[in-house]
């Protein structure tokens, strides 16, 4: 299980793990397993984190996006690109530890680049599983009827409910493609002969799965070293180093050979490839497409494969080589630093007084108190003075140095608020994320578009909520840049553009442009007609309640007027915004407007009929 | 005798009507949002309409046949003084516009043919019934009371109480000129004599 699905946020980003620290984000990147291209993730953005590398698809991102865990990745190679082939990072995935007697198991640790410089021999592409369907399985064989060569029954052919619509691999010798009824034959005949499955096998430590590429090494080539192959076979139990008997002609075969010397046969259990359906088939890229995914929860050992069209792949690779050196995923977990040891220290009260558990005395009253808050500062001092002796406890001690400033931060009095929002945006693009190239600025402004509208809807810090679902671009501006916390402050040119593109990336805000010209953002699911609707019940709520004052006209019948300021409280509003969406309002007819010694105030429109709020119904009322 | 009675109680009502009775303003007279220019097209115009129709009902009920903007902007015509809100001079003229591009109202243009309205309080004519319809009033009245070719003088005809129940009686004498001369090119009336002893034979 190599790929992995992953979450996305409403901005389409990686949602990401606790601790997760975003590298570098390329555009313009496809996917390969092994010399195939993946068809549906052929454009898209890669984020480098500390933890994962995701993959974002352009075309459908919530379908067709996917992760990698580093921890799963054993090597990872580079490939500078050549001619129109673009550069790639090759990620080799770490050998499964499964135990099962169905699994050929071979050692592919330490091995030579195998995976990642597949021979072209390979004529079909690899089959892939679905995880619903029951590992094992036995494959029999059909005699084509042109030339008598015996080919395996395709492993996805399930003779109870194979349709006979199925696409069937063609006859790896003549390429003709068989019948259906011919392989159905096959696969019931396999099913009866299928001898019982022993469960005996004797497994002692986990033995890795067999890359799937091995599949296609030349049947000539020797394995290195015999002794680390296992169970053998479909069904075979295991047979330790000793020689492979082929099920169908009983030749004992060396047990590093994938199909029978003497008759062919598949000595190979699982993952049987299907045929390659149109291998000519071509994108925008040469190369040959697979022609299904691997299915979340596949067994499947391919090595994965970048391709950087757009560049920054000598980025990406410094960054992951940094990244897979630190292996942060191991923090995760783990257990503290070790403290300094606050055992009793002689001369010291607590040495003296011997209480069961000898770590804290009791000490009551303000002694007591006094008594701890040294003991806490103590403590504070010694991990200060550790973590800063040199860089790597520094590093080690990381989290613990952060906790340890944000409640400084907090009981120094600093505005809890600002610093809150600050951590909880975490993770924002930088320009130094991205790589150089062409189009890195276009990506770095599609990056913050996104990082914004994260921003923006995060229920937890209820940006816009707060704001009453709309604020002003300015204001989120001046927030945005003090969530960052004064590093990596982005231009206002910048933010423009970027809040400009939220339409274009369908995300959920949309950026607004008032009649004046003032810019605001707000849901995208905010239309003016919700907004004069909201402000018309709030009018023809006035009509019920009785005002403080007396007023001199019929507030029953024409409510009353509001102004900005009213309106701004109301809905929490800013008061420009307020301003705006009142005379937003009043263009459409909607309200009226009355200027007097109180200011403007605006009102329910009883001088146009067209757009007197129900005017039958309120004097019916009266 | 009896119906000459009515009449006279018909038309006592109707001008008592301005003593006793209030003119009974629109409630959007009350409404304050009403005395501010609207800067919404469609609204502003909805709001000239309903200034159109008060300030004609409000010259019909007191029997006023041409108004001065400066005196009427502090009238309560254009003063609410209860709500303490007011027309603006330049919205009062902007109604009287909108009224005479309606054919309700029109500047007084004085003998040399200047217009004393665009001046500064500037009086204007309120047609809350216009030239044509006087003219038929009259030669209607005319008509039911069988005064055909009887010679009546300009001041009997406003003045006198046998106009008491019409709607002409005190009327504006420059009006009544205007309604006469309606009458005259349709050959239904001849006016004759000069200046204030004029007289006026209908056929």
């Amino acid at each position: 299980m190599f790929l992995k699905r992953i979450d996305l946020t409403t901005a389409l980003r990686p949602s990401y793990l606790p601790d997760e620290v975003l590298l570098f984000v390329q555009d313009n990147v496809g996917l390969y397993e092994g010399k195939f291209k993946i068809p549906d993730y052929q454009n898209g953005q890669v984020y480098l984190t500390s933890h994962r590398i995701c993959y974002v698809d352009n075309e459908d991102p919530r379908k067709n996006s996917t992760a990698i865990d580093l921890k799963d990745v054993d090597r990872y190679d580079f490939y500078a690109g050549f001619l129109k082939s673009s550069a790639k990072i090759t990620l080799v995935p770490k050998p499964t530890k499964r135990s099962s007697i169905q699994t050929r198991g071979v050692s592919s640790l330490n091995g030579p680049s195998r995976s990642a410089t597949t021979s072209p021999a390979r004529v079909d592409s690899p089959f892939h599983l679905p995880s619903s369907e029951p590992a094992p399985k036995s494959t029999g064989t059909w005699i084509c009827p042109i030339c008598s060569f015996s080919n395996p029954v395709p492993s996805n052919f399930d003779p109870s409910t194979a349709p006979e619509t199925i696409p069937l691999p063609p006859c790896l010798a003549c390429g003709i493609k068989p019948t259906w009824k011919l392989v159905m034959k096959a696969a019931i005949a396999n099913t009866i002969n299928r001898p019982v499955q022993s469960t005996e096998g004797p497994v002692k430590s986990p033995i890795p799965v067999r890359a799937r590429s091995d599949a296609t090494r030349p049947q000539s080539d020797i394995w290195p070293d015999p002794q680390e192959n296992s169970s053998r076979g479909g069904n075979s139990q295991a047979s330790e180093g000793a020689s492979f008997q082929c099920p169908r002609c009983t030749f004992a075969n060396h047990p590093s050979l994938l199909s029978c010397e003497m008759c062919g046969a598949q000595l190979i259990s699982q993952d049987i490839p299907v045929g390659l359906g149109n291998p000519n088939l071509r994108t925008e890229s040469p190369g040959p497409v697979l022609n299904r995914l691997p299915a979340p929860g596949t067994e499947n050992n391919e090595s994965i494969k970048l391709s950087f069209r757009g560049g920054g792949e000598k980025i990406f690779y410094e960054r992951l080589q940094g990244s897979m050196t630190q292996r942060k995923w191991l923090l995760q977990g783990a257990p503290p630093v070790p403290k300094p040891s606050r055992g009793p220290e002689p001369g010291s009260p607590s040495s003296r007084s011997s209480t069961p558990t000898g770590e804290r005395v009791k000490t009551a009253g303000i002694a007591g108190l006094e008594q701890r808050r040294l003991e806490v500062r103590k403590n504070n001092e010694l991990a200060i003075g550790n973590a800063f002796e040199d860089l790597e406890t520094l590093m080690a001690s990381a989290k613990e140095i952060v906790a340890l400033a944000e409640s400084f931060a907090a009981s120094g009095g600093v505005n809890g608020e600002s610093s809150a929002v600050a951590n909880a945006l975490g993770l924002v693009t930088t320009k130094d994320m991205l790589g150089g190239g062409s189009n890195s600025e276009s990506l770095y402004i599609s990056e913050l578009s996104r990082n914004l509208a994260e921003f923006l809807t995060d229920d937890a810090r209820g940006v816009l909520r707060k704001a009453g679902g709309i604020i002003s671009l300015v204001d989120l501006w001046a927030m945005f840049n003090r969530a960052r916390g004064g590093v990596e402050l982005v231009s206002p040119l910048d933010f423009e553009k970027a809040a400009r593109l939220w339409e274009k990336l369908k995300l959920p805000v949309r950026l607004r442009q008032f009649k004046s010209g003032v810019l605001v953002v707000q849901a995208s699911d905010r239309t003016d007609e919700k907004t004069i609707r909201a402000l018309l019940s709030w009018l023809s709520d006035l009509h019920v309640f009785p005002p403080d004052k007396d007023l001199a006209w019929d507030w029953q019948v024409f409510g009353r007027g509001v102004t900005a300021q009213d309106t701004a409280e109301r809905f929490g509003w800013s008061l420009g915004v307020a301003e705006e969406e009142l005379e937003m309002a009043e263009e459409r007819g909607a309200l009226c407007i009355e200027e007097g010694i109180e200011g403007r105030k605006f009102w329910e429109n009883w001088i146009d009929e067209k757009h007197a709020p129900e005017a039958s119904r309120l004097y019916n009322a009266i | 005798m009896v119906r000459k009675h009515a009449d006279w109680w018909a038309a006592m009502d109707c001008l008592g009507a301005s003593n006793k009775n209030p003119f009974a303003f629109p409630s959007s007279y009350s409404f304050p949002p009403f005395f501010t220019r609207q800067p919404n097209t469609s609204t502003h115009h909805a709001q000239l309409q309903k200034w159109s129709s008060l300030v004609q009902a409000y010259c019909r009920h007191h029997r006023l046949f041409k108004l001065s903007l400066t005196d009427s902007l502090d009238s309560d015509l254009f003063h609410n003084k209860k709500i303490g809100k007011r027309l603006g001079r330049e919205d009062a003229r902007e109604v009287v516009e909108f009224m005479r591009k309606e054919g309700r109202a029109e500047w007084v243009v004085d003998d040399k043919g200047k217009t004393r309205g665009a001046g500064e309080g500037g009086e204007f004519w309120v047609w809350w019934r216009n030239v044509e319809e006087w003219a038929g009033l009259i030669a209607e009245w005319v008509d039911e009371t069988a005064q055909k070719n009887t010679v009546l003088t300009l001041y009997e005809l406003t003045e006198s109480e046998a106009t008491l129940s019409q709607e002409f009686h005190g009327m504006d004498p420059e009006l009544l000129q205007k309604a006469l001369s309606v009458l005259v090119k349709r050959g239904k009336a001849q006016v004759f004599g000069q200046e204030d002893q004029q007289g006026v034979k209908f056929f």
